[in-house]
């Protein structure tokens, strides 16, 4: 069932992930998944958008700031003068209402934001979790329960409330997104750090581990050497599959408005601001709405891909069905 | 605007609505307002302060009005005559002394509370009183700098011998004692510190949940701190003593805690129970805005109003540039009053403005524009003045603002003016801070930022209390809330609110009040943005709509749904 | 250890567990919000407020003490209640005290039960319907693999996952409450009274929370049913001859469930975060909301509080599911 917890994204109690595969047959299982190849084309799409922003404004002859108020009917609450949200040759997806700032700019200046902060906080989560769950594993007793425990009330801890909660108080002169993307990483890596302690244990009884250990190496040198690879697959798939509801986060905290402000523009600030605009200006909301679902699924059906591709019983039991044993869960060998 | 975060209007600029030329027009069918049914109130913010000690209100509010009478009262009528102070328990406004530091109340005949029992004036000097009690703050802070003897004194609770600034010589007079002369008393009598209170059936910080009424409702159920509040019929309040408060509606039922886009779309459908229900707090939206006014039934149910407030760009000389009264000005010229005026919600809902004071003459208003930039500003006028401050090569500012979204000092008005003073050669950094940061930073002089987003209510109709916690050098506060954010204090203008508030003649007070603001606003310590217009739906069998420029908002006094 | 092997010993170390686990949340909950900046005092009394009011307000709400002083006072209040003065009078605070509002005067935990049930409501309800919709999509999906419907239900589960619940929920809103006008615009009503009402204002926002939750347990249903399918004991049901529905709907769903019942308990706080942005969005007076407000208003005593009991429930919910776990897995208690 443990994998099963993890692709879930949702959380596991006591997972294991298996090791990695050699780098060839990843690629290869990777290539033979077509959903996966799609979704990777279309990430990479996004990240390309996302770093080419200013570039491809300059294309199109805007900018994410300027203010065309010509554009607007001030009279009736800003709305953008013409069809389709005012879009055409100079504004390719019209203009926002209220200021007539170019959409397109904001959406592809908004990806850079969205992605930024999703993909520093997971940094920051996969860091603070393989830390904790290898010191975990690895340590006497007593750090073992201390870290446990540490990692049960990290998780006990809501991270839409926390957040919340934090995003408030902490000074506002503090770089917003950094702060949310560190917020995140620093309250939700509470699963990683399980996921990665029952990894490590199962890691350490296996054979060549141990003879390693037996042979007098040092606990640096076999986490570096022997662990750490071994760990790279369950961490890669975990962290895949962490990025997409870190969007989904950071959007939700911007529309309870402690997330990153205005002029930043990012996808969860644009929808928040666009909401009410859902019938005077539908496509305000939709184009963010639709860029957030589009990314989100992308990223989600690459995460699985990528599971699938490191995970050789996964994929050959879809082909054959070949059965394995559910392996002991974590209370086994808390006391074993 | 589905933001959670609506920001808590504290202070006098609770709401505001009220038609500019008198064209509220009542809801349709018999237009007859009649006794009878129930009126839904739909709000954001649940009422959680009901203790007349606490409450902060202009005139009142809409609904403690319901349930509290005070001395005087605010006019309930449509505009400018709604901007009037008329008697409410008092038979009168208050009988001034010849210098207006002695004001003499007499209590109507026949005024009871819910419970049957007699209004004393001890009781509304009870009343008064116990607004000094600690556990009890949160009211304007008028009554303790006004009264003789007022400024330690800490309630009723801790010093049985109250004020003896306040005399009551029999169960119907009342006598206040003022350290200056104070010709707009009267206005600050319509506020719920004025209402009376029975010391026998005072408990302290538990007393909002069940008020003892002396208006036409009294208060059945308050759950959940003002969440759900339910008022019916006060069978001893008599429509004979109260000439301003109609009370057609048999219930008043308020429900908060709602997103304010879901209340205007609960008025917009009209549907069921919502048929008969208004708001006290939720504006249109620009976005809703767009959407109604393409609809004409819809449009016929918007009320439109104005009250008293400026919101502008406040400047602190003390930080370098705006010590240069050259770098404010190319600001105050360099600022595209259209842009800011379409982030504010678009010119249905905000009017330019170059003066300090509201555009009401209750106010004082005199029209002005000391810097004149057009609609969209002058940015080489602005250029110019910025070179001759030794500025030729442009200049780099933060300017700080809320991050509330109400569109008043959030950062859409900010990112609008980053916007125009970029094309005037000024990069402009933006400094969003949470709102309750925001106000502890602007409010205190060590914190002060030099350029800052501000806004600023009437807490009654009059030049006054708009202009003196501003601009009067004596209310500079070194160490707590300081208001006067230009830290200005000059002799002459400081005599001059001294000899205005001596006037007991409101008309000639705001003729001056006006020429003060004019004097003033050439110093450039402040530009005006603009004033907001408020427009509010109310479902399609609410009746009798009087919206007064006083509060700006529909007066559910008013209301009938029959 | 032999004292108390078993299931007994099991749930005792658990439940030890968990309390060790809420007194350290408690510990870092309090510091966390307790040591930031701001001036709680001049908060509360008004913008308006004198030195010496603001002084006083700080000396009534404790605030000269240290730190740790507070916080015992507060575990204090938890276990035994606390007396406060409220000017007039003495009042008592009851077990468990989280303390009391700096702005409205009211008792935390007075505020949290007045709220309580709407969330509970909003939570339990959308539970049912997130468990119903989001297995049995599992389970179809699991049973028509590698067919045209299994894609269809994958790619609306995605798009479940994929989509902020403000906009799904104002989406419904209003179509379904403005232009069509099929339910009320949500409106809470109270169980005790109307049992219909409350159920037919709720359904939107259950809707709302469920279709976002549902396409998590609708993946951990499909992955969960595909493994156990793969295992030998089913292959040799197979094998005998039994019935595609009855392997898929009997065996394979049993070895499902485990797996449900604990991402079910671990995802109660990530369904509490919804709930939070449900509440907001229809304005349903719940903790949720509550909690924005007091963040808004740096309410410190609730907002402390608000975070305290949805840890309380979170660590509750992970317990029980570990002795639910425990009783269907005896090998976890043997080891």
């Amino acid at each position: 069932m443990s994998e099963v917890l993890a692709a879930s994204g949702a959380a596991a109690t006591d997972v294991s992930v298996p090791a990695a595969p050699g780098a060839r047959p990843f690629w290869r299982r990777l290539r033979a998944q077509r959903a996966a190849l799609v979704a990777a084309a279309v990430v990479a799409l996004l990240v390309l958008v996302a770093l080419a922003a200013p570039l491809l404004t300059a294309l199109e002859g805007q900018d994410p700031t300027s203010y065309h108020p010509d554009l607007i009917d001030s009279a009736r609450g800003g709305v953008p003068v013409g069809a389709f949200g005012g879009a055409g040759a100079d504004h390719w997806l019209g203009v926002e209402p209220q200021t007539g700032r170019d959409l397109f700019a904001r959406l592809v200046y908004g990806a850079r934001v969205s992605l930024g902060v999703a993909l520093a906080a997971t940094v920051v989560q996969i860091a603070i979790g393989v830390a904790v769950g290898v010191g975990a594993a690895l340590g006497n007793r007593w750090i073992d329960q201390l870290l446990s425990r540490i990692t049960d009330i990290i998780v006990a801890l809501p991270l839409m409330i926390m957040s919340l909660a934090l995003l408030a108080i902490v000074p506002q002169s503090f770089p917003r997104p950094v702060l949310v993307a560190l917020v995140i990483g620093l309250i939700a890596w509470g699963n990683t750090a399980k996921i990665v302690r029952a990894q490590t244990l199962t890691l350490k009884g296996l054979d060549y581990v141990a003879a390693a250990r037996l042979s007098g190496w040092g606990a640096w040198r076999i986490t570096r050497r022997e662990l750490l690879p071994g760990l790279a697959a369950p961490v890669i798939t975990y962290a895949a599959l962490l990025v997409p509801i870190n969007i989904s986060t950071e959007a939700a905290l911007s529309f309870l408005g402690v997330g990153v402000k205005p002029p930043t523009p990012s996808w969860g600030q644009m929808l928040t601001a666009a909401d009410v605009w859902y019938q005077a200006a539908p496509q305000y909301l939709m184009l963010p709405a639709g860029a957030l679902f589009v990314t989100v699924v992308a990223l989600t059906v690459l995460g699985d891909g990528v599971r699938t591709a490191l995970d050789p019983r996964a994929a050959s039991r879809l082909r054959v069905g070949t059965g394995r044993k559910r392996e002991a869960g974590a209370d086994k060998e808390d006391t074993a | 605007m589905a933001a959670a975060s609506v920001s808590l209007v504290v202070a006098a600029g609770a709401a505001a609505c009220g038609p500019k030329d008198g064209d509220a027009k009542s809801g349709g069918g018999d237009a007859r307002p009649h006794k009878g049914g129930t009126l839904s109130v739909l709000n954001a913010q649940p009422q959680e302060d009901f203790d007349p000690a606490r409450l902060y209100t202009s005139g009142g509010g809409n609904v403690p009005s319901l349930v509290f009478r005070t001395l005087t009262t605010r006019n309930r009528e449509n505009g400018a005559a709604g901007a009037k102070v008329v008697p409410d328990l008092a038979t009168d406004t208050g009988r001034p002394s010849k210098d207006a530091t002695v004001w003499t109340y007499t209590l109507k005949e026949g005024l009871k509370y819910e419970d049957g029992t007699p209004i004393t004036s001890a009781d509304v000097k009870y009343g008064i009183e116990r607004s000094f009690a600690p556990e009890l703050s949160g009211g304007a802070p008028y009554l303790r700098d006004w009264l003789v003897g007022a400024a330690d004194y800490q309630g009723p609770y801790k010093d049985k011998k109250g004020l003896a600034a306040i005399e009551t010589p029999d169960s119907r007079t009342l006598v206040f004692h003022l350290n200056k002369p104070e010709g707009e008393f009267p206005f600050l009598a319509t506020q719920t510190q004025f209402a009376p209170v029975p010391k026998n059936k005072d408990t302290g910080t538990k007393y909002e949940e069940h008020p003892v009424s002396s208006g036409p409702y009294k208060v059945v159920k308050n759950e959940n701190d003002g969440e759900h509040l339910l008022l019916e019929r006060n069978p001893n309040w008599s429509a004979a003593t109260d000439a301003e408060r109609k009370a057609y509606p048999d219930r008043i039922d308020v429900r908060s805690g709602l997103d304010s886009s879901v209340i205007n779309q609960r008025l917009s459908a009209s549907q069921g129970a919502d048929a008969a229900a208004v708001t006290t707090d939720t504006n249109l939206g620009p976005a809703e805005l767009a959407k109604v006014s393409g609809d004409k039934t819809l449009a016929a149910r918007v009320g439109t109003g104005h009250f008293g407030y400026t919101n502008y760009i406040a400047f602190n000389p003390k930080v370098k540039p705006f010590d240069n009264p050259e770098v404010r000005q190319a600001i105050a010229y360099a600022v595209d009053r259209s842009s800011v005026v379409n982030a504010a919600g678009g010119s249905a809902l905000a009017e330019p403005a170059t003066t300090f004071l509201p555009n009401q003459k209750s106010f004082g208003y005199t029209p002005y524009d000391p810097f004149p930039a057009g609609a969209s500003g002058n940015a080489a006028k602005a250029r110019e003045l910025l070179a001759k401050a030794g500025h030729k090569n442009g200049l780099t500012v933060t300017l700080t603002h809320s991050n509330s979204k109400d569109f008043e000092t959030s950062p859409e008005i900010a990112t609008a003016i980053q916007d125009a003073l970029k094309k005037a050669g000024i990069t402009v950094k933006l400094q969003g801070l949470e709102d309750n940061d925001y106000k502890s930073k602007i409010h205190d002089v060590k914190s002060e930022p030099g350029f800052f987003l501000a806004h600023w209510g009437a807490d009654w109709p009059s030049g006054g209390p708009f202009l003196a916690p501003i601009f009067d050098g004596r209310q500079i506060v070194k160490d707590g809330a300081n208001f006067n954010t230009g830290l200005l204090n000059d002799t002459s203008v400081n005599t001059e609110i001294d000899a205005i508030n001596k006037l007991t003649d409101l008309d000639a007070a705001a003729r001056r009040w006006g020429a003060l603001d004019k004097k003033i606003g050439e110093q450039a310590l402040t530009v005006p943005l603009f004033h907001p217009v408020y427009k509010r739906l109310y479902g399609k069998d609410v009746k009798n709509i009087v919206i007064s420029d006083w509060t700006g908002v529909l007066d559910i006094s008013q209301v009938a749904v029959k | 250890m032999s004292a108390f092997s078993g299931l007994t010993g099991f749930v005792l170390r658990r439940a030890v567990g968990a309390l060790a686990t809420l007194l350290a949340l408690s510990v870092i909950v309090y510091v966390v919000f307790y040591a930031a900046p701001g001036d709680v005092a001049q908060i509360t009394c008004g913008p308006r407020c004198s030195p010496e009011q603001v002084h006083q307000v700080a000396q009534q709400l404790r605030l000269d003490d240290p730190l740790h002083v507070r916080y015992w006072h507060f575990l204090q209040g938890i276990v035994a209640g606390h007396d406060y003065s409220t000017g007039t009078s003495v009042e008592h605070c009851p077990a468990p005290c989280l303390g009391v509002s700096y702005q409205s005067g009211r008792q935390v935990m007075d505020i949290i039960t007045a709220k309580l049930p709407v969330s509970l409501s909003l939570v339990s309800g959308a539970m049912v319907l997130w468990l119903v919709l989001g297995v049995g999509t599992g389970v179809l999906s699991a049973w028509r693999r590698g067919r045209i419907s299994e894609r269809v239900l994958t790619a609306v589960t995605l798009a479940g996952t994929a989509t902020p619940v403000f906009v799904i929920g104002l989406v419904l809103m209003i179509v379904v409450c403005g232009e069509f006008q099929w339910l009320p615009f949500p409106q809470y009503v109270s169980l005790t009274d109307d049992p219909e009402q409350w159920a037919w204002n709720l359904l939107l926002p259950w809707l709302s929370l469920a279709l976002i939750e549902a396409a998590t347990f609708a993946r951990l249903t499909r992955a969960a049913m595909l493994e156990t399918l793969a295992e030998d004991h089913i292959r040799t049901f197979r094998a005998y001859g039994v019935g595609e529905r009855s392997v898929v709907g009997r065996h394979a769903l049993r070895g499902a469930l485990a797996p449900v019942i604990a991402l079910n308990a671990n995802n109660l706080g990530s369904a509490v975060g919804g709930a939070v942005l449900t509440e907001t969005l229809f304005g349903l007076p719940g903790i949720g909301q509550e909690l924005v407000h007091a963040v808004d208003v740096v309410d410190l005593p609730v907002v402390v509080g608000m975070v305290l009991i949805v840890g309380f429930f979170v660590v509750v919910a992970n317990t029980v599911a570990d002795v639910l776990f425990a009783v269907a897995d005896r090998r976890v208690v043997l080891a």
